[in-house]
């Protein structure tokens, strides 16, 4: 071992309690750097994801409509079909989709405790498909086949009925069943949700699900649905998240129709309970999505999603339009910029007073070690010798600090990953705290900790290497 | 191998001086010295008068302000700092007044530490370094602290590690200022031991006229001066003239 790296390692082990410290503080600082990092890039994940499968392209809605409620419930359209019209007219290489969305919580605790939570997108199997390709996401069962149950009779409406005469009130809820033999609405579900609930969500079984139905006003059906296929997204959040169920059995659960069938009146005259399905209008949608020959996302994202927009804008005036690149402005650039400015700003007070903290340290040894120097030097220690004591020190700190500081993350991350920690998120979802590692960052963690450290001890060390030997021998004496 | 005649450590008009506060202090006033092969060199003077200074200059720890140093007839004022360092580490054995003996490391470490400093062969080091803590009666100490010996045993540490590299001479700034009486005697028996049977070239520098009374050759310093060098035959006429001066003068 060469003078340099034993006297460093002298002085490492006469001083191991305080670099001890700064290790572990600059480690922690690099550990929660790593998380954080990893957490954002999980969530960059999650939204890049969420607004493909979510948006195409493009998104139009009600002109009430912000760009939350994209997530959960959303204002109706009358004329949805109209408008997917008018766009695939005007822009015939573009392909367009009407979607009904819906809220939903599921029972999947003790007897009918509804405890999580998901958004129920509506999509049409044949025209939807090819903006989405959910059918190739099945991993489990099937997707929707021409000869499902769709429209079951359930009715959403709430109906109040004032007794006339002595006649009692009556009320006819929403969700109640009108018809005995009704068969339950198919439903395809995330991986993950049936991961979470191995022994409620599997395919096959029947659920009964309570549903928001409205953006504004929210109003509630109860229904009974059977999961006929399981889907992976790729992303296991996601898959948590969103659910789907034909269009047209989601636009009757939200009453997008009239009620058919004579034998129904309205209150004042009496009770009636028959045979009453619902109509749907099929031309009624929540969200319309525009979606073009290649995914957008991988051409000139912000380009092509701005020239989209607003060539829709032309062609629907008056309708709210989400390019895919604005969800991502919105989803991830609001979060990521905050998070990381906040990120790098609080590691760099820390890791700047960690480094001050350094140079302190090795001021201090190389006043108390002044004698010990001047005798190095005297026996022919070069000042290059004396100044790489020191930088050693300093190169060992850092690379110390870095490699538990991953250490530390890795073992955060498979604990938490371990438990599954969640989060409520938006829509009151449940979503699970997941990281995704990049190597940008281990590299960042390994080398910005060494770097500082180097620097830190590059001070004392250009100090202790220029102390002229007679200085240093002389001082020593007075210290004595 | 070298020429018996040339001298080992030449100072040809050497002054240093230091400002300070903008008062130019002369620590040394044009001093010209030979150090020769074998000699015993003791400096005497007043405190201040430049003992220390000169020490430096002779062992290349300082530059002089003015004038040359030559170390075995070579200039040392043209070579630059790096090969300075590495010349003084080869050629100058250091023994201090507070030993500086590096706390955590061995006896044995300490001795061998400026044979590593200036590259050589661990293994041969530590066998050489063995011989010599044989020499100088620490032997069986060699695997103990540095610290935990006594002041007397620490200084003999340090003379076996003036020793490892084979210097041209021993430079020793008040070798026994921090030992009683008698340690102080023993180390100087060493060296002169050392100076007698080995032909080690010593130059040293106490305040203690019973000391310097070992030297074999005396120099008398005062305000920067060499006021008196001498043989033997004239230590006795150094220390008159030494005497002259008040007793609170010397240190
Ligand atoms: N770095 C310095 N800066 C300014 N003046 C100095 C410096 N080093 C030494 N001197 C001065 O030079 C003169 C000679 O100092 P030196 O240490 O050589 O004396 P000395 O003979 O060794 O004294 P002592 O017996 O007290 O050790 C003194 O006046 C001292 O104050
Ligand atoms: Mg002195």
């Amino acid at each position: 071992m060469s003078i340099s790296r034993s006297f460093a390692w002298g002085e490492i082990k006469e001083h191991k309690f305080i670099y001890a410290i700064i290790i572990v503080v600059i480690g922690l600082t690099m550990t929660s750097f790593i998380l954080e990092n990893a957490y954002l890039n999980y969530m960059m994940q999650v939204v890049n994801d969420t607004t493909k499968i979510l948006t195409a392209d493009a998104a139009i809605t009600s002109p009430e409509c912000n760009i939350r409620d994209l997530y959960g419930t959303q204002p109706t359209i009358e004329n949805a079909r109209e408008i997917a019209n008018r766009i695939e007219k005007a822009l015939p290489e573009y392909k367009t989709a009407i979607r009904v969305t819906a809220q939903a919580t599921y029972g999947a605790g003790a007897s009918g405790e509804a405890v999580d939570g998901c958004t129920i997108q509506g999509i049409n199997p044949e025209e939807d498909e090819k903006v989405t390709n959910i059918k190739n996401k099945i991993v489990e069962g099937r997707f929707f086949e021409k000869d499902d149950p769709i429209l079951r009779g359930h009715t959403p409406l709430y109906i109040e009925v004032k007794g006339p005469g002595n006649l009692p009130d009556f009320t006819y809820g929403s969700g109640q069943r009108l018809l005995k033999y009704d068969k339950p609405y198919p439903i395809i579900v995330g991986a993950t949700a049936a991961k979470i609930h191995p022994s409620i969500i599997k395919v096959g079984n029947v659920l009964n699900i309570i549903i928001s139905t409205s953006g504004r006003g929210t109003k509630y059906a109860t229904v009974t649905v059977k999961i006929i296929g399981l889907y992976e997204s790729g992303t296991p959040t996601l898959d948590a998240m969103i659910w789907f169920m034909h269009a047209d059995s989601l636009r009757e659960i939200k009453g997008y129709g009239e009620i058919k069938g004579n034998e129904w009146h309205i209150p004042g005259v009496g009770t009636f309970r028959g045979f009453c399905p619902i109509e749907v209008d099929r031309n009624i949608g929540d969200t319309i999505l525009v979606k073009g020959p290649e995914p957008l996302h991988q051409l000139d994202p912000i380009g092509q999603a701005e020239q989209l927009k607003n060539a829709l804008e032309s062609i629907v005036p008056g309708m709210k339009i989400f390019s895919w690149h604005d969800l991502l402005v919105y989803a991830a650039g609001s979060m990521q910029d905050v998070v990381t400015i906040m990120l790098w700003g609080s590691m760099a007070v820390t890791l700047l007073l960690c480094g001050a903290a350094i140079k302190y340290v090795m001021d201090s040894i190389v006043i108390r070690k002044t004698r010990e120097i001047g005798s190095l030097k005297a026996f022919g220690a070069r000042d290059r010798t004396i100044f790489k004591i020191f930088l050693y020190q300093g190169l060992f700190i850092g690379s110390l600090a870095g490699i538990l500081g991953i250490l530390i993350s890795v073992l955060v991350m498979n604990i938490i990953n371990w438990y599954g920690v969640s989060v409520q998120f938006i829509a009151g979802t449940q979503l699970d705290i997941g990281f995704v590692v990049n190597w940008l960052t281990i590299v960042i963690a390994l080398v910005l900790p060494v770097l500082l450290s180097i620097l830190a001890a590059s001070m004392p060390a250009k100090r202790a290497s220029m102390l002229p030997p007679v200085e240093a021998l002389r001082k020593g004496e007075m210290a004595l | 191998m070298k020429n018996k005649r040339m001298p080992l450590i030449e100072l040809r008009n050497v002054s240093k001086i230091y400002t300070q506060y903008g008062t130019e202090i002369v620590a040394l006033n044009n001093v010209s010295l030979k150090v020769l092969p074998g000699e015993f060199v003791s400096i005497v003077g007043p405190s201040g008068s430049g003992k220390s200074t000169l020490l430096h200059c002779m062992g290349l720890l300082d530059r002089p302000t003015k004038g040359k140093v030559f170390v075995e007839g070579r200039d040392t004022s043209k070579i630059t700092g790096k090969e300075i360092a590495t010349l003084r580490g080869k050629k100058i054995g250091f023994v201090f007044q507070n030993y500086n003996l590096i706390p955590r490391l061995t006896v044995l470490d300490n001795v061998i530490l400026p044979g590593l400093i200036i590259g050589k062969d661990e293994a041969k080091l530590t066998s050489k370094a063995l011989e010599l803590l044989e020499e100088v009666g620490i032997k069986h100490r060699a695997d103990h602290k540095g610290v935990h010996l006594s002041g007397g045993e620490q200084q003999r540490v340090a003379i076996a590690r003036a020793l490892i590299n084979d210097p041209i001479v021993i430079i020793a700034d008040e070798p026994t200022g921090a030992l009683d009486s008698e340690s102080s005697s023993e180390i100087m028996e060493l060296l002169a031991k050392l100076n007698k049977d080995r032909k080690v070239t010593i130059v040293f520098v106490s305040h203690d006229l019973d000391i310097a009374r070992y030297g074999r050759r005396n120099i008398l310093l005062k305000d920067g001066k060499i006021i008196k060098d001498s043989k033997e035959s004239r230590l006795e006429e150094i220390l008159k003239e030494a005497s002259k001066t008040s007793k609170e003068v010397w240190r």
